[in-house]
């Protein structure tokens, strides 16, 4: 059905195995890279809104009873999930007299949760770095290869004319081209989430003792 | 749990988008394919020239034909056409004509110029041999031997060839004769009606129409090997205008090319470096016929891109 020698495939037909295999290593890596640009890009724009949301009405309220009920409706908001943490543990403590332990306590449970917090937002997210970073030398690493298997074919031919040499050299450049194809997006989604999980962490960084506070203060 | 059947979600769903993408390229690859014309591919065209021995003999047998007013019936040689007589006069005697364009890729199609004579032409196609005829003319001795040596050529054809009678040998003979005498007296007009022919690319006002040493099918044979080492994209060419090379080439006895004479050059230097290589390339190309009995010929050649004339 469709011509063999057609394009860029017509190339790949005549590609020798390590072309090949480095093709299929950075057709994987550009598929797992798109997988998780897309899970990370809703995970972290439900999680940012959601956050918002809470917050909004956390200040708004200023009551950790009805902000804890309310934080039932953002379950996938980081800040909601630090504030449930704490205000489990906090109603977990039986005697609150001592308040710097229980200052204490409820700092280390929102601390804790704030960690897995961050943990969860990044991870998957170095492996776009990865990608970033060594698909282009994969890539490179296909298209030398290829030049090496060209002159080497040139040299027992005994040709070097155009038609000789540039078949060889256009099927090893696809490696490079693949290369810079996983590449390119893997970097772009990798800034975008690393700016996003930023806002997000200063976010609970900045709102934790916040949260502390309020179960302190509570009435 | 959740999370990993939602990453897994997406998983599968780019490797769909890939494969779609890659569908996709191929379905444009298709598309793109049979819209795009495809190029023309650079063809050679072949004239012959006179050779320096060849010449006689072929005017010789030429000649004697002519004078019995047989035309050449038993061989299919296509007739010189319009076109090629018509540049040929504009050019300069020595200039090989270029021939019909080939449109067909890697096929040569030649002008065959030992093809019956055309009346009334009076410019023949003859190469410029560096040192032609003059030479002979003084010497008297060599054109004897000349002579001698054709006679026994054509005794030797005679016997072989049974078809051959003995008035067109005779006939032959005389034509040759009254060929050199016209030559010897360059003030005399030519009056012959022989197809001889002068290698020095002057032939008598008479019908001028020789053939070059070279077999239709040899130099078919080595404008394919010339085809197939010339190594030449068009597509590295810049301008189309003016893009051909007439060069004509001197093949010895066992094949070897003597000499490369470029009558005229393509302003590109890529092109002409190229038939210069392609040319270098294919010596030594298969030895000459024997039958033809001949040391040398002259065979020209005009190389161009196809499809740029046309621009």
């Amino acid at each position: 059905m469709v011509d063999s020698k057609l394009g860029i495939f017509g190339l790949l037909s005549d590609a020798g195995p390590v072309v090949l295999f480095v093709l299929s290593v950075l057709l994987s890596f550009s598929i797992i890279s798109w997988a998780i640009i897309a899970y990370k890009f809703g995970y972290v724009r439900k999680s940012l809104s959601e956050s918002r949301a809470f917050l909004d009405y956390f200040f708004e309220i200023y009551n950790v009873d009805k902000a804890f009920s309310a934080s039932e409706n953002y379950r996938k908001g980081s800040l909601p999930r630090v504030f449930r943490s704490g205000y489990i543990e906090y109603r977990s403590l039986g005697d609150k007299a001592d308040i710097r332990q229980v200052r204490a306590r409820i700092a280390r449970a929102v601390k804790r949760e704030a960690n897995a917090e961050s943990k969860r937002l990044s991870s998957l997210v170095p492996f776009l770095a990865t990608v970033g970073n060594t698909a282009p030398f994969i890539g490179l690493f296909g298209t030398v290869w290829g030049i090496m298997t060209s002159f080497h074919n040139i040299g027992t031919t005994q040709s070097a004319s155009l038609a000789a040499v540039a078949p060889g050299i256009s099927e090893a450049l696809i490696a490079t081209a693949a290369g810079l194809a996983a590449a390119i997006p893997a970097v772009m989604g990798y800034n975008f989430f690393t700016h996003q999980i930023g806002i997000i962490e200063r976010d609970l960084e900045e709102f934790s003792p916040e949260f502390v506070a309020a179960f302190i203060n509570e009435p | 749990m959740y999370a990993e059947k939602k990453f897994l979600f997406w998983l599968v769903a780019a490797a769909t988008i890939h494969v779609l993408v890659m569908f996709l390229v191929i379905y444009l690859q298709i598309l793109e394919s049979k819209s795009v014309i495809k190029p023309k591919i650079v063809s050679v065209s072949l004239v012959s020239f006179l050779g320096s021995e060849s010449s006689h003999e072929f005017s010789e047998k030429q000649g004697g034909k002519e004078a019995n007013s047989a035309p050449l019936h038993d061989t299919p040689i296509p007739p010189i056409s319009k076109r090629s007589v018509k540049v040929k006069e504009a050019l300069p005697e020595s200039v090989p004509v270029p021939a019909k364009k080939i449109t067909k890729p890697l096929k040569v199609k030649k002008t065959v110029l030992d093809a019956p004579p055309v009346p009334q032409k009076k410019v023949s196609i003859e190469p410029l041999p560096p040192k032609p005829k003059p030479k002979v003319i003084e010497n008297p001795a060599d054109i004897s031997k000349a002579l001698e040596r054709l006679k026994q050529n054509v005794a030797k054809k005679t016997e072989t060839s049974s078809q051959s009678s003995a008035s067109n040998l005779n006939n032959a003979l005389a034509q040759l004769q009254h060929k050199v005498k016209s030559e010897g007296s360059p003030n005399a007009a030519g009056g012959g009606n022989g197809k001889g022919s002068a290698p020095a690319g002057r032939s008598g006002p008479g019908k001028g129409y020789g053939g070059g040493g070279s077999s239709a099918p040899y130099k078919a044979a080595i404008a394919s090997i010339i085809m197939q080492n010339w190594e030449f994209s068009k597509l590295l060419l810049k301008n189309s205008y003016g893009m051909e090379v007439y060069v004509r080439i001197n093949i010895l006895a066992d094949g070897t090319i003597n000499q490369i004479k470029f009558d005229k050059r393509a302003p590109s230097e890529y092109l002409n470096n190229s038939v210069k290589k392609a040319l270098e390339k294919s010596s030594p190309l298969p030895a000459l016929p024997k039958e033809e009995g001949t040391r040398d010929a002259w065979i020209g050649f005009v190389f161009t891109p196809e499809g740029i004339e046309k621009q």
